[in-house]
């Protein structure tokens, strides 16, 4: 049975905390060695924000120690780095708002940092006021993620285009930020619940393996070129922007072997699942211990992936099949597959966390009574903030496109973010759904609003170009 | 027959009313909008991008069920009625309850209320009297207005807030359908369009998106437009100086801004673009004389007799007493074939600019046709008797408007703000009760004070505040002196008006 597997596991030590805490340092290592290229005053935005980077990295292995040991001083230090980390952002916010003369929505840089610092404030909200203390160990990794996002995007000051002048951009867009901040949280305290209801490990495993399966499978079979290639979007240094062959068609540049290496790495995240299966289908649980070894081997192929992604896709100029001569290409310019792969990394991890430490977890959290609560009120204020962002959208939309509503798909996927939250709510409070439907309910409902920030944005074209 | 036909309409009511049909209509629209996202839609995609993207019999399916236009497709409608419907009957089948229970408040708790009730406190006290004097002074204290409550043999105290959050949610419902009003009106009689003007233009022929034209009862003129830049060359403001032209008159002048649009009789018009109509405003050209009488004079005499003059198309401007020069054409890409000069498209590729100079020799005008740039076989730039420099060509502009009327969005908007209003009532008004009941313990003869409360949402804080209420309350009975039975008698007035209130309720 798996919970007495984890009854059996060692008690914990500050080893844990050190090895994470030591993986975090090379990580930033390998950022700082990216920010000396770029590196010009000592007070400049990249510096501001890779220093938001090593305090919100600290915070997050401080939150995750504390997951891991439960020991409450790593509480109080997660949230001082938290606090050095805002005001970093802060200072982040503010040098960009004073250098482009507007508010910092306007592009899908200035998004993400604006929702970063927003996740950092309702992370320290809720863990002061609801007293949900290992939320960071959620919403810290996300912000990270953000932030290194951030470092890969353009990051120029460019003024606003006519249409993005309006009061009503800043009012559009800080509910929004709000709004999706909001669902983040009430997505993270979902899980929570999830875990505190004594949902099996196993279902975890299946979850996971199969989120991170999906990774990459998507990667390998958009991206897998003949002779074990990966494609890459071409990216022009010079203007700092993806290059088009023409209108709409992208330019790839073939990264040889890397697509082996992928393949290899869908096999390594796809046999827990595999493992998961087979242990379901003969009723044997010993084929979950088998699955668990299979996580930590594939969090190790995930992160050499990873190590050869970076080293590889940084900077370098390959041949590509479409056009003659080699193209560069860099980081910036698969946004992501760099998000899909430090994903995978992140979740996996918090799978080995909860496998290893699941009494201390359920210990720490508040009980699940009180999170499916704290989760219903999160939507509670998330569910206004989407219906004011949407009007306030449709009245600027009105201004400026002379259409309220033009089913624009960022319009309608808010509309189906909405629609979603609307079902919870209806769902929670005419059908008395509680517990794990409802968290269930939040979880999907955080896809969509993800979906809706970045698929939309990227993957959907449409009236949203700017962000 | 006729109770089957009834029974049959109640189940088809019962469904439609149903909080399961409502989520599956919801899911269903959630879907359909998805899909819409996803293939591509033929209102804001281009013909040949279509036709690229999909193969032709794929691209005859999706037409043929609609899905290349969800959002204007007669079932996608179909499906926002069906969630109207849905909504307004499931509206219609809860308010008379919520009505019930709005309209007529339950004062007064029964024994298995009492019992049921959570949470509800029981504590000691001396006489009935003094136990409602002592909550009537704790709920005063927290902000609220307690009511004695009398029944034939006993009697209580009943205090509430808010009891509007319990139609709230029936505000935003019907916040929603207004929206859905405003939208279907739009649909039915409002219109989108668009003009192009060139500056100093007039007109009152708006283009539908459909192609077809739309005259408007007044005309609109555009008497200059413009566009700033950024210093990195950027766009930064579009603007347009507009007037709008009823009965020969000017009734309204505005400059036009992207985001800030002229509005007229429910018709507005919007900036959406702005570029070079490929006409000339204006031609500078200095012009130098090379008569041979002019040859033989000096330098300075030359320079003096130089001209600098500005042309629009056909204008003419005279040089000398014989001479005149006259702006004949302008092409903004030319080609040449068979010693003739084409037009090759209305695009500022390759300009060229054609003036005819004509001088009276003897009595009989001879032309010069002269050629900006100069073109082999067709032009006399060398044999005229001026000679031109053109130092610049002023271009004139064309705006971009784009023009709606909408004549639902007054619902719409102002659907957006009850919505918003009972959003706020639905999540953070909360209605509270608290009922208080002295009772007698039959067996020991001792009193004892119930109190109970309820909470429509966010019990947690509310149980606080129960708690609250309750060591108030014993806080005041400290105080409360017990003299109370005769302080009773001394106010019958009090007990007269609770007992109306008990015919009310």
């Amino acid at each position: 049975m798996a919970p007495a597997k984890v009854e059996q596991q060692q008690p914990a030590t500050g080893m844990t905390l050190i090895v994470m805490v030591g993986l975090a340092i090379a990580f930033l290592l390998f950022m700082a060695f990216l920010n000396v290229v770029k590196s010009g005053n000592l007070l400049s935005e990249t510096n501001l924000l890779f220093a938001t980077l090593i305090f919100y990295c600290g915070a997050g292995a401080l939150y995750l120690g504390f997951g891991v040991t439960g020991i409450e001083s790593y509480v109080r230090f997660a949230s001082l780095a938290t606090w050095l980390g805002l005001i970093a952002n802060t200072a982040a916010v503010a040098h960009r708002w004073y250098e482009a003369g507007h508010a910092p929505f306007a592009t899908v840089y200035e998004m993400l940092l604006s929702f970063v610092w927003t996740l950092a404030v309702l992370t320290l909200i809720a863990e002061k006021k609801y007293h949900v203390k290992v939320i960071g160990t959620v919403t810290m990794p996300v912000a990270i993620v953000g932030v290194v996002l951030m470092q890969l995007l353009r990051t120029e000051v460019h003024p606003l285009v006519p249409a993005l002048q309006s009061t009503w951009l800043h009012v559009h867009v800080t509910l929004a930020m709000l709004a999706y901040a909001a669902c983040a949280l009430s997505f993270a305290l979902a899980m929570m619940f999830l875990i505190q209801d004594h949902m099996q490990t196993e279902t975890f495993l299946a979850v996971t393996s199969a989120s991170t399966l999906g990774i990459y499978a998507s990667i390998v079979l958009t991206r897998f070129e003949k002779w074990g290639g990966l494609n890459l979007v071409a990216w022009d240094p010079d203007r700092k922007a993806e290059v088009f062959l023409s209108k709409g068609v992208r330019l790839f540049v073939t990264v040889p072997d890397l697509g082996w290496l992928m393949t290899l790495t869908l096999l390594g995240v796809a046999t827990p699942l595999v493992c998961y299966g087979v242990a379901r289908w003969k009723n044997n649980n010993s084929y979950l211990t088998v699955a668990n070894r299979a996580v930590f081997l594939s969090i190790l192929l995930q992160v050499m992936t990873l190590a050869m992604f970076l080293v590889r896709a940084r900077d370098s100029r390959y041949s590509s099949l479409d056009a003659d001569g080699l193209f560069p290409t860099t980081l910036a310019a698969s946004p992501f597959i760099l998000s899909g792969l430090v994903g995978g990394v992140f979740i996996s991890l918090l799978y080995l966390l909860l496998v290893w430490r699941r009494t201390d977890l359920e210990r720490l959290l508040p009980t699940s009574d009180n999170l499916d609560r704290i989760t219903y009120k999160t939507i509670c204020l998330a569910f206004p903030l989407l219906t004011l962002m949407i009007a306030a959208g449709a009245y600027w939309a009105n201004q400026t496109w002379g259409s309220y509503w033009s089913w624009d798909p960022k319009e309608t996927w808010a509309a189906i973010t909405w629609l979603v939250y609307a079902l919870y709510l209806h769902m929670r409070i005419t059908r008395g759904w509680r517990g794990r439907r409802a968290a269930y309910f939040a979880i999907a409902g955080f896809a969509v609003v993800m979906f809706t920030f970045f698929g939309v944005t990227y993957l959907l074209p449409g009236l949203h170009a700017y962000a | 027959m006729a109770v089957d036909s009834r029974s049959f309409a109640h189940r088809i009511w019962r469904t439609v009313a149903s909080i399961q049909t409502g989520v599956v209509l919801l899911i269903l629209v959630v879907i359909l909008s998805a899909v819409g996202t996803v293939v591509l839609q033929r209102p804001v995609t281009d013909p040949d991008e279509m036709q690229t993207a999909y193969s032709p019999q794929a691209l005859r399916i999706l037409d043929a069920v609609g899905l290349t236009d969800v959002f204007h497709s007669w079932w996608f409608l179909g499906l926002v009625l069906l969630v109207s419907l849905s909504i307004v009957a499931a509206s219609i089948d809860r308010f008379p309850n919520s009505w019930r229970y709005f309209s007529r408040p339950y004062k007064y708790p029964d024994e298995s209320f009492r019992r049921a009730l959570r949470p509800q406190k029981t504590i000691p006290i001396a006489d009935e009297e003094s136990g409602i004097v002592a909550a009537q002074r704790a709920l005063h204290s927290i902000g609220f207005k307690p009511e004695r409550v009398v029944r034939e043999d006993h009697f209580g105290i009943f205090a509430e807030r808010h009891r509007i959050s319990e139609l709230a949610v029936y505000i935003v419902h019907a916040s929603l359908l207004l929206i859905f009003f405003g939208t279907v009106i739009d649909g039915i009689w409002g219109w989108r369009a668009s003009i192009n003007l060139n500056e100093g233009q007039t007109s009152n022929i708006v283009e539908l998106h459909d192609g077809s034209t739309r005259t408007l009862p007044f005309s609109i003129r555009c008497d200059t437009a413009g566009q700033d830049n950024y210093k990195d060359g950027s766009p930064k403001k579009w603007w347009s100086k507009l007037a709008i032209v009823e009965d020969g008159r000017d009734v309204l002048k505005k400059e036009i801004v992207v985001n800030d649009p002229l509005l007229y009789r429910g018709v507005r018009f919007y900036q959406s673009s702005y570029g070079p109509n490929g006409k000339v405003d204006k031609l500078a050209l200095v012009a130098v004389p090379m008569t041979p009488a002019a040859a033989g004079s000096s330098a300075a005499a030359n320079s003096s007799q130089k001209q600098e003059i500005g042309l629009a198309v056909n204008q003419t401007a005279s040089l000398d007493a014989d001479t005149t020069v006259r702006f004949a054409e302008f092409f903004p890409d030319y080609a040449v074939r068979d010693g003739q000069v084409y037009l090759r498209s209305n695009q500022m590729e390759n300009p060229a600019a054609h003036l005819v100079v004509t001088t009276k020799v003897a009595g009989a005008s001879k032309d010069f046709d002269i050629w900006f740039p100069e073109i082999e076989g067709v032009s006399d730039n060398s044999k005229s008797p001026w000679q031109f420099q053109a130092t610049d060509l002023k271009m004139g502009h064309f705006t971009g408007l784009q023009v709606s009327h909408e004549p639902g969005q007054w619902g719409v908007w102002s659907g957006v703000v009850v919505m918003g209003i009972g959003l706020a009532f639905v999540f953070y008004v909360i209605h509270m009760r608290f009922w208080v009941v002295p009772v007698l313990d039959a067996e020991s003869g001792t009193y004892s004070l119930w109190i109970g409360g309820s909470a429509n949402r966010n019990r947690e804080a509310f149980e606080q505040r129960f708690t609250d209420l309750v060591a108030a309350i014993q806080e005041e009975l400290k105080t409360v002196p017990k003299t109370i039975p005769t302080e009773q008698e001394s106010q019958p007035g009090n007990k007269q008006s609770a007992q109306k209130l008990e015919t009310i309720s």
